[in-house]
């Protein structure tokens, strides 16, 4: 049986722009000073029992917060989480990295990003992450049980279907390469 | 190769799109170019506003387009060419343009569009077309958009139209740069 654990969507200028998580005992999310409305939801015992949606659905739990949100961030500077940010640019270091790695030794280097060595997952005694780029440079990291096999159909899924259906067409959202702006629909985080 | 694309695409427009009634968008389409030229009142603003429309659609329609059909990286600006006439224009407007004078370098092309359905009501009064008006500026606007998100750095312009006058539609397409992938700000 899969479980998932967090995941994390980085768009092409490197910013994390959506996070939710099921299950975490140490989660980064309450780290924060001094936030008890967010902390409270943030220990979700929630169990992501597969990354199945419809099952998802069925399971009938409250749903794990989501970050970044933009109730936090209209309120100034002082509200930001620290913590977690440098939790999302440690994440992101490491997928940059091994991806690098990954294509230097594949010999299909090029400034141009992408993900031609075909990078998927590395895991470890705890974990194991998953990694899904699309051309356009969105990048998705899944990190589940280490039992897993492979989570590229289900990241793939999760591109074609739900972000390009929900994210890319909805006009309020800014995909302009400009500023970076959180994933903020309702129905994306459904 | 293109036969491949050429049948991708038709595949694509059959299967996985959703259509919409062509009057309508072209009647919408003209009805936002006349309320265009009603609040700017000078052509050449017009132009850049549509160019502006179009990059925000392609900015978006690129992720459509690469989460319908499996394409990969494409090597050159001919594979590139190629599949913007044969997959993108085919899923979303249901044309084929050929794709034409290519430069020494093959870093510039011509798309050219036999029947353009956007101009299909449309008639051009002359002030309009002595103003410099290209009335289909949308669809430079979307392969910029398109093409940038994709990492190529591209300009792309009107050179013939069919509603100035001209016998066919030409957009003349050239790449400037190929963009770098974004490397995360480091903290020093």
């Amino acid at each position: 049986m899969t479980i998932i654990y967090n995941i994390y969507i980085f768009d092409r200028h490197c910013e994390c722009i959506f996070y939710t998580e099921w299950a975490s005992q140490n989660s980064p999310l309450t780290a924060r000073s001094g936030q008890s409305a967010d902390a409270a939801t943030a220990q979700t015992t929630a169990r992501g029992a597969s990354s199945d949606a419809q099952d998802r659905r069925s399971l009938d739990q409250p749903r794990p917060t989501v970050w970044p949100s933009s109730a936090n961030s209209t309120h100034g500077s002082l509200q930001r989480n620290l913590p977690m940010e440098e939790h999302a640019k440690l994440v992101y270091g490491v997928a940059f990295s091994t991806r690098n790695i990954v294509n230097k030794l594949a010999g299909k280097d090029g400034p141009q990003g992408g993900n031609p060595g075909g990078f998927m997952s590395f895991a470890t005694n705890t974990y194991r992450m998953h990694y899904y780029e699309s051309p356009t440079g969105v990048k998705f990291i899944l990190n589940t049980d280490p039992g897993t096999t492979s989570m590229q159909q289900v990241l793939e899924m999760i591109y074609r279907n739900i972000y390009v259906e929900y994210v890319t067409k909805n006009p309020l959202f800014n995909p302009n390469p400009a500023k970076s702006t959180p994933i903020e629909n309702d129905y994306f985080r459904a | 190769m293109a036969k491949q694309y050429r049948s991708i695409g038709e595949e694509v427009w059959k299967n996985k799109v959703e259509k919409v009634n062509a009057e309508l968008f072209i009647f919408t389409y003209g009805s936002l170019v006349v309320q265009l030229i009603k609040d700017y009142e000078d052509y050449h603003s017009v132009n850049k506003q549509l160019d502006k429309l179009g990059y925000n659609i392609g900015v978006r329609l690129i992720d459509d387009i690469l989460s319908r059909t499996n394409l990969e990286k494409c090597k050159d600006m001919r594979e590139t060419a190629e599949v913007i006439s044969k997959i993108g224009f085919r899923m979303f407007l249901n044309i084929a343009p050929s794709v034409s004078a290519w430069s020494a370098d093959s870093k510039e092309f011509s798309l050219i569009l036999d029947d353009n359905p956007l101009n299909d009501f449309c008639e051009l009064p002359p002030r309009a077309v002595q103003g410099g008006l290209w009335y289909s500026n949308v669809l430079c606007g979307v392969v910029r958009g398109a093409l940038e998100m994709v990492g190529l750095l591209v300009k792309v312009e009107f050179v013939r139209d069919v509603v100035r006058g001209d016998e066919v539609s030409e957009i003349r397409v050239r790449l400037e740069k190929v963009l770098d992938e974004e490397v995360p700000v480091g903290d020093d």
